[in-house]
């Protein structure tokens, strides 16, 4: 199926056989119609929000796991000479497309966010983002304009903080061990 | 009875506890003595010299106490199986649940406790009439088990007085059960119920 | 959808609430009149589902206005996940959704294995689907015990726990565990399947339908059960389908929906079953789909059975020695055994740098996870997608015209896992 038609596709990725469509957040609403009535994807599967800060600081290399990665002699293989592919800005919003028929397709809608960039409400399109949006402005931070009741869903009503950020600590206590003083 | 056969006379201490379920690691470890536990328990129950009537109490309190709904994960889960017929907690007199807290005694917080839910676990608590106990059960409960991050509280002992905690990931109903029984021995023995030892979260 | 227009809608139009698809708002005169009691279901109370807060307004014995609260135990799973290496991360997924175990780890360990593009022998592969139906039974029978006590059957609660125990019997067979077994490891199984299991699944399999058919003796024609359920908590398939529903909620509204057949993943193409699909769109139907569920799993566990028991001997992990932690006799005698054990013990195997979504079809519905990885031993992102989530935004779609009695039916009808819904 071609997703040439999708308005303000910037990219198409394919990799492990899943279609990843970059789409430009001014223009994810239209894609989404678009996908739904023209395409079929009449259900919103999941919305995930994730932060890239530090992605790419620490190289990956050496004992990777996959067929290619294997040889341990291949070069550049070894040590830290690899990084991972940089990520156009901090925030990725990806929205997990279903086209639940007798031809299920699968897809992912993603746009690239900086930090405070707001994006719009597909709840009028899907109304089943209404949670998954809140969990977004929750946990990651994200503001979705047009949000009927954008509140914290998960956490307290009265956090500071967004907890799944990655300069928010993991928290948690040191652990004591018995004997000790 | 031919259980009994098995142990070493000599060894064999007549208090109730030594009766009830720990007998079964002496048939396995014939030379073994009383475990601490038992031997605090008897210590402590020489000590308290309760009297008859305070004995009374007592039976009567360890013989129909009754937990509190209070199962928040997967914990609770195999709290609704000590329920079940195979693992029925009917013979401890247990099986009504009882939603209200101004009806229950028992408080088994069995699941991880969050931030959030800190504050309706400590209404409950304090709505429950006294005496009442608490059971933590699993490690969540105990100790935060496997998640020490920046929403489980690290043990409910943080915020309400525990009398036994049961570890396990979930704990087998069989474990539970054993702190279940533990909690009775102690009550029969006069120990006072968590609130009252404790210097913290009363 | 030529599935839905087949049949008549349970409704007409759309009943999902506006502007805020989960929340109900009582009109407004009603609010005005002074007449509506708000009542707090809060997180601590006898229904079973764990530590779900509803805000309900009444009008007598009606629902005008329902919300729900949820984040009562939101334990931070996926921050934590970031922070453990990729073998030790699979111990959390299991108590995420903490009725149905088994799945969590499979949608997990199916990410990462998809990630590694690595081969699972054919073993694994079935014992998985084994005991992943055997989860499914094992997650419907406390749907069935619970559901039907709140509804006030209570001696369902002491025979479906009965059934249940023996599948955690099977489980303690297998893992050792009952519960959270952490069988699933990236590559296959973490141990070989011992030998009295075969025999003990086959007599489970003979006695679970004699126990599902004394199930329906007792509910299907009872006359309270159907006053109870028949009719309440209409959900169309229009609007399930809007609403993202998935699992037997879908199935009950008439949508013919299950990954299993139309996105099969483990050997799933492979065995034959059938997918309940009823049309009512109400409690009862949700009641019913789940019932033959649990038969047709029974009837899966049967294959697989069988089909294992020719596969004895064979590999029950993939041999990738940079993933799969070696057998340990070979530590005594191989120097690179020994060095690959290390690695993968202290720093953890690498997952090559992309991202997928995997979904199976758990008990709820369709469980996904999420995975990022940016080629290092620890995951960058996970996220669980948890029908559990979903299936509590059509609350208040499901509750218009219900009375108090009928919230907890339809709540229990949903089946949602706090700890899912949460995590």
């Amino acid at each position: 199926m071609g997703y040439e038609g999708v308005p303000g596709l910037v990219e198409t990725r394919e990799a492990f056989g899943e279609t990843t469509l970059v789409v430009d957040p001014a223009w994810l609403l239209e894609a989404c119609v678009h996908l739904r009535d023209e395409a079929g994807f009449n259900v919103l599967s999941d919305i995930t929000p994730t932060d890239y800060l530090g992605w790419g600081e620490r190289g990956v290399a050496g004992y990777i796991g996959t067929p290619s990665g294997r040889d341990i002699n291949a070069p550049g293989s070894q040590g830290d000479s690899r990084r991972p592919t940089t990520k156009p800005k901090r925030f990725s919003v990806s929205y997990h497309l279903l086209k639940l028929d007798g031809d299920p397709r699968r897809v992912r809608v993603q746009v690239w966010l900086d930090d405070g960039q707001p994006v719009p409400s597909v709840v009028r399109i899907w109304p089943t983002a209404d949670w998954h949006e809140r969990e977004a402005w929750d946990m990651m931070g994200i503001p979705v304009e047009g949000h009927p009741n954008l509140s914290r869903i998960l956490m307290e009503d009265d956090w500071e903080g967004h907890p799944l950020r990655k300069d928010y600590p993991l928290g948690g206590e040191p652990v004591r061990f018995s004997g000790e003083e | 009875m031919a259980l009994d056969k098995t142990i070493d006379p000599s060894r064999r201490s007549s208090r109730p506890l030594a009766k009830a379920g720990l007998q079964s690691e002496r048939l396995l470890w014939p030379t073994k003595g009383p475990g601490v536990f038992e031997q605090e328990v008897e210590n402590l129950e020489d000590a308290l010299g309760l009297t008859t009537l305070e004995k009374a109490v007592a039976w009567a309190q360890t013989n129909s106490m009754w937990p509190d709904t209070f199962g928040l994960a997967c914990c609770a889960i195999e709290m609704m199986s000590i329920v079940s017929s195979r693992y029925d907690i009917a013979r401890f007199g247990m099986e009504r649940f009882s939603s209200s807290p101004r009806q229950a005694d028992l408080l088994i917080v069995s699941g991880r406790v969050v931030h959030k839910m800190a504050a309706p676990l400590r209404q409950v608590y304090d709505q429950m009439l006294e005496p009442k106990w608490v059971i933590a059960m699993g490690a969540c409960a105990s100790s935060g088990g496997m998640f020490n991050n920046y929403t489980v509280l690290q043990g409910v002992d943080k915020i309400v007085p525990v009398d036994i905690h049961v570890p396990g990931c979930p704990p087998r109903p069989e474990a539970l059960m054993e702190g279940i029984v533990r909690l009775h021995e102690k009550v029969m023995a006069g120990v006072p119920p968590a609130y009252e030892i404790r210097e913290v979260a009363s | 959808m030529a599935t839905v227009q087949r049949r008549p809608q349970v409704y007409s139009g759309t009943r999902i609430p506006e502007p805020i698809p989960s929340v109900l708002h009582a009109p407004e005169e009603l609010r005005r009149s002074g007449d509506l009691l708000t009542v707090n279901f809060g997180p601590n109370h006898p229904s079973t589902h764990g530590v779900l807060r509803l805000v309900v307004d009444l009008n007598g014995e009606h629902v005008v206005g329902i919300g729900a609260v949820v984040g009562y135990l939101h334990t931070g799973f996926e921050k934590t996940m970031e922070h453990k290496t990729w073998w030790k991360c699979i111990t959390y997924p299991a108590r995420i959704d903490y009725v149905s175990f088994q799945y969590n780890e499979l949608v997990f360990v199916l990410a990462v294995e998809k990630l590694l593009e690595l081969e699972v022998p054919r073993k694994a592969t079935w014992m998985r689907m084994a005991l992943c139906e055997l989860v499914r039974i094992h997650s419907h029978l406390v749907y069935l015990g619970t559901s039907a006590l709140e509804i006030g059957a209570i001696s369902m609660f002491w025979y479906c726990f009965r059934e249940r125990e023996l599948v955690l019997d099977l489980f303690e067979l297998v893992a050792g565990a009952r519960m959270h077994t952490r069988y699933f490891q990236t590559g296959g199984l973490a141990e070989d399947i011992p030998v009295g299991f075969y025999g003990e699944a086959r007599r489970f399999c003979e006695r679970m339908p004699k126990a599902l058919d004394d199930y329906e003796a007792i509910l299907d024609d009872n006359t309270i059960w159907r006053q109870r359920t028949v009719g309440i908590g209409l959900l169309s398939a229009a609007d399930a389908i809007a609403l993202g529903q998935s699992g037997p909620v879908l199935r009950a509204s008439g949508v013919d929906w299950d990954l299993r057949k139309r996105e099969p993943y483990l050997a799933y193409d492979q065995v034959e079953f059938e997918v309940p699909v009823y049309h009512g769109g109400d409690v009862y139907d949700r009641y019913r789909v789940r019932m033959e569920e649990m038969r047709e799993s029974t009837r899966i566990v049967a294959q697989c059975i069988e089909r294992l028991e020719e596969m004895q001997g064979e590999p029950w992990i993939a041999d990738d020695r940079k993933v799969v932690l070696p057998p340990r006799e070979e530590l005594h005698t191989s120097m690179e055994s020994l060095i690959h054990h290390f690695k993968i013990v202290t720093e953890g195997y690498r997952v090559p740098e992309g991202e997928v979504y995997v979904t199976v079809e758990s008990p709820r519905g369709e469980s996904g996870c999420y995975v990022v990885s940016d080629g290092g031993p620890k995951p960058w992102r996970v996220k669980f997608r948890a029908p559990s989530f979903v299936a509590l935004e059509a609350t208040a779609t499901c509750m218009r015209d219900a009375a108090v009695a009928d919230l907890v039916a339809i709540v229990g009808s949903l089946d949602g896992v706090m700890g899912e819904v949460d995590r």
